[in-house]
C-alpha cells in the first residue's frame, strides 16, 4: 500500500504513540486486502460494547486513551452492554458494569460523540451523499451504502477506533465503484409486508447473496427508512452483505440495470413462501418466552409511538419481561412525548444505550427470548443456549400480553 | 505449502483443520479456548497452542476482540492460516503484539484442499514474513 510522507511519519511515531499504533493496524489490514492507499473520512462509528470487547477490548481502548489518543474525525459508537443509566434496575452486577464504564471513560477520554446508538444515523452521525465513512456496525454501514449513499467497508473491531484516531481508512471493497456494482438480483412478490417480512427477506438476500451485492426489486413504495434500517440489518447478519441497491432509492441507481452496469446477473424470485421459510428456521421453540425484545437495531420514536399503540389497554403476561431498546435520545423524546408512560403502563419496559444482541441474556437468567428481529434470533441461536423465537410484532403482543 | 504473510511471525504447533467458515465471535470461549459455535465443524476442539485452519471468517466484526481476549487469557492457537484474507484474524494479531507482546503469524492464500491433506493434530510449522508464507507438516 502506498504512503503519503505524511503517513510515513505517523507509522515512524512522529504524531505519538496512538497514531503509531493506529497506523501499525491500518497499515497491515490495508496490505492484506490490497489496499492501493489511505484515504480521508469524514466520520467513523465504533465499538465499545464489554460483552464483545471482553477486558482486552477495555486494554486496547484504555491504550489508545493513554497514549493520547483523539478522534480526528466526529466520531459515533455503538450501544453498550447495559443501560448506562438504569442499568442496576435491569440486574446487572457491579463487576460488569465497572468494566462497561471502563469502556465509556476511555472513548469519553478519546473525544468521542456519546449518543450509545446502532443508528447513528437518525441520532447523531448525519453524513451527506457522496461521503466515505469508516463505520463498525454492520447494519449501520448498509444504510449508509444503500440508502444515504456514502461509502463505508464494514470497519472491524480495533480497526474501528485505529480509523477514527487516524481519520483515514484503507482504500478497497466498497470504496471503490466496481465493488460497488450489483451481481445478484431480488425480485419481491409477496404481497404487503408486515414488520417481520421486511427482516425476514433481508435474512433472505444475505444467505443467497454470499459476497455479491445485490439488488432488490418490487419493495412497495410505501416502505419506510425505519423498514429498510431493519432490512438492511438482517441481510447483514445472515452474511457479508454490505449494500443493497434499491433502485428509485439508492442513489445513483434509478434502475435495476443502472444498479448492475447494464450487465445480467443471476436472478432470485422472493415469493411468500421463501419468507415463511426464514421464519421457521428461526424459531427453535414454542415454549411462552421469559424475555421480548424490540429494537434490534435501536427503535425509532415513530417506532416507539406505534408500540405504543399496540399496547395500548393491554398488560404483559406475568413471568415475561418484554423491553423496548432505543437511543438515548429517542428516550427522552418518548417521555417528553408521552410515549414511554404509555409503553410501561403494559409493563413493558424502554431501556437505552444498550441493545440485546450485546447484553448479558444469558447471566441475566433469560432462556427463551422472542423477537420480531432476524438479527437478533441469529446471533442468540448460533451459541446454542437460549432460545429464539421469532415472529411479527402484532402476533408477538397478542401472545404475551392479556 | 506457499501463502501470503499476512502478520509475520514463526511457530510450530499440532494442526487444527476447520472446513467450514470460523469465527471466535461467540464461537470461542476464551476462558477455556474449546470451540462453541454450534454450526462449527470442530465444535469441542481447543484452539490452544495449535496451528489453527479454516477457509474463511465469518460473521460478526467482533471477532478481532474475542480473539484478542483469548490470548489475553492465554487459549490462542500459535498461528491462523486460511485461504481468504481474514481481517478479523489479522487485526486480532497485530493488537496481541502491541498490546501482550504475543506473536501469532498470520497466513493466508492457502487453499482449503491443499490443507486437507494435512493430518489432524499433525506437527506443523508455520513461517510467516512480508516476502511470503511456508507451511510445512
Amino acid at each position: 500500500m502506498h504512503l503519503d510522507a505524511s503517513q510515513e511519519k505517523l507509522l515512524r511515531g512522529e504524531g505519538g504513540e496512538a497514531r503509531r499504533f493506529a497506523m501499525e493496524i491500518v497499515t497491515r489490514v490495508g496490505d492484506a486486502v490490497g489496499a492501493s492507499s489511505l484515504v480521508p473520512v469524514k466520520s467513523a462509528h465504533v465499538l465499545a460494547h464489554y460483552s464483545s470487547l471482553h477486558d482486552a477490548g477495555v486494554d486496547v481502548l484504555e491504550r489508545f486513551a493513554s497514549s493520547g489518543g483523539k478522534f480526528a474525525v466526529p466520531t459515533s459508537v455503538d450501544p453498550a452492554s447495559i443501560d448506562l443509566q438504569n442499568w442496576r434496575s435491569f440486574g446487572i452486577s457491579e463487576d460488569y458494569a465497572r468494566q462497561q464504564f471502563r469502556l465509556c471513560d476511555a472513548y469519553a477520554k478519546l473525544g468521542g460523540m456519546r449518543c450509545w446508538t446502532c443508528v447513528q444515523y437518525q441520532v447523531c452521525n448525519f453524513p451527506k451523499q457522496g461521503e466515505t465513512v469508516a463505520w463498525a456496525e454492520s447494519s449501520a454501514v448498509v444504510f449508509a451504502n444503500s440508502i444515504l449513499g456514502c461509502r463505508s467497508n464494514k470497519i472491524t473491531a480495533g480497526m474501528d477506533v485505529a480509523c477514527a484516531v487516524l481519520g483515514l481508512t484503507p482504500k478497497f471493497g466498497m470504496l471503490e465503484d466496481e465493488n460497488r456494482r450489483a451481481k445478484v438480483a431480488f425480485k419481491l412478490s409477496a404481497g404487503s409486508l408486515s414488520d417481520v417480512d421486511y427482516r425476514s427477506l433481508g435474512f433472505y438476500i444475505g444467505r443467497k447473496a454470499g459476497a455479491r451485492v445485490p439488488v432488490l426489486e418490487g419493495l412497495p413504495a410505501s416502505v419506510t427508512s425505519d423498514e429498510i434500517k431493519h432490512l438492511g440489518a438482517a441481510a447483514a447478519a445472515a452474511g457479508p452483505v454490505t449494500m443493497i441497491h434499491l433502485p428509485g432509492i439508492t442513489p445513483g441507481s434509478n434502475t435495476s440495470s443502472a444498479a448492475t452496469g447494464g450487465e445480467r446477473v443471476e436472478e432470485f424470485d422472493v415469493s411468500r413462501s421463501d419468507l415463511s421459510d426464514v421464519e421457521e428456521d428461526l424459531n427453535q421453540t414454542h415454549e411462552l418466552p421469559d424475555l421480548v425484545a424490540f429494537g434490534v437495531p435501536h427503535l425509532s420514536v415513530s417506532e416507539l409511538g406505534l408500540l405504543s399503540n399496540q399496547l395500548e389497554g393491554r398488560r404483559v403476561k406475568k413471568g415475561v419481561r418484554m423491553y423496548l431498546y432505543t437511543s438515548g435520545q429517542a428516550y427522552e423524546m418518548a417521555e417528553r412525548t408521552g410515549i414511554a408512560g404509555a409503553i410501561e403502563a403494559s409493563g413493558a419496559r424502554l431501556t437505552h444505550s444498550t441493545d440485546a444482541e450485546i447484553s448479558p441474556l444469558k447471566q441475566l437468567g433469560f432462556r427463551v427470548v422472542m423477537t420480531n428481529s432476524a438479527k437478533l434470533a441469529e446471533i442468540v441461536s448460533s451459541e446454542g443456549e437460549i432460545k429464539m423465537r421469532y415472529a411479527s410484532q402484532e402476533a408477538i403482543i397478542e401472545e404475551v400480553t392479556g | 505449502m506457499k501463502g501470503r504473510g499476512l502478520v509475520a511471525g514463526g511457530a510450530a504447533g499440532a494442526a487444527l483443520l476447520s472446513r467450514r467458515a470460523f469465527t471466535f465471535a461467540h464461537g470461542v470461549d476464551p476462558s477455556t479456548g474449546t470451540v462453541t459455535d454450534v454450526r462449527s465443524d470442530i465444535r469441542g476442539e481447543n484452539v490452544k497452542g495449535r496451528v489453527l485452519f479454516y477457509p474463511f471468517g465469518k460473521g460478526s466484526t467482533t471477532a478481532s476482540s474475542w480473539f484478542l481476549e483469548s490470548v489475553r487469557l492465554g487459549n490462542y492457537p500459535c498461528a491462523i492460516v486460511t485461504e481468504g484474507a481474514d481481517l478479523s484474524a489479522v487485526i486480532g494479531s497485530v493488537m496481541a503484539k502491541v498490546i501482550y507482546g504475543k506473536e501469532i503469524p498470520v497466513v493466508s492464500g492457502v487453499s482449503r484442499e491443499e490443507y486437507s491433506r494435512i493430518a489432524a493434530g499433525a506437527r506443523v510449522k508455520v513461517n510467516s514474513s512480508g516476502e511470503g508464507a511456508k507451511v510445512e507438516a
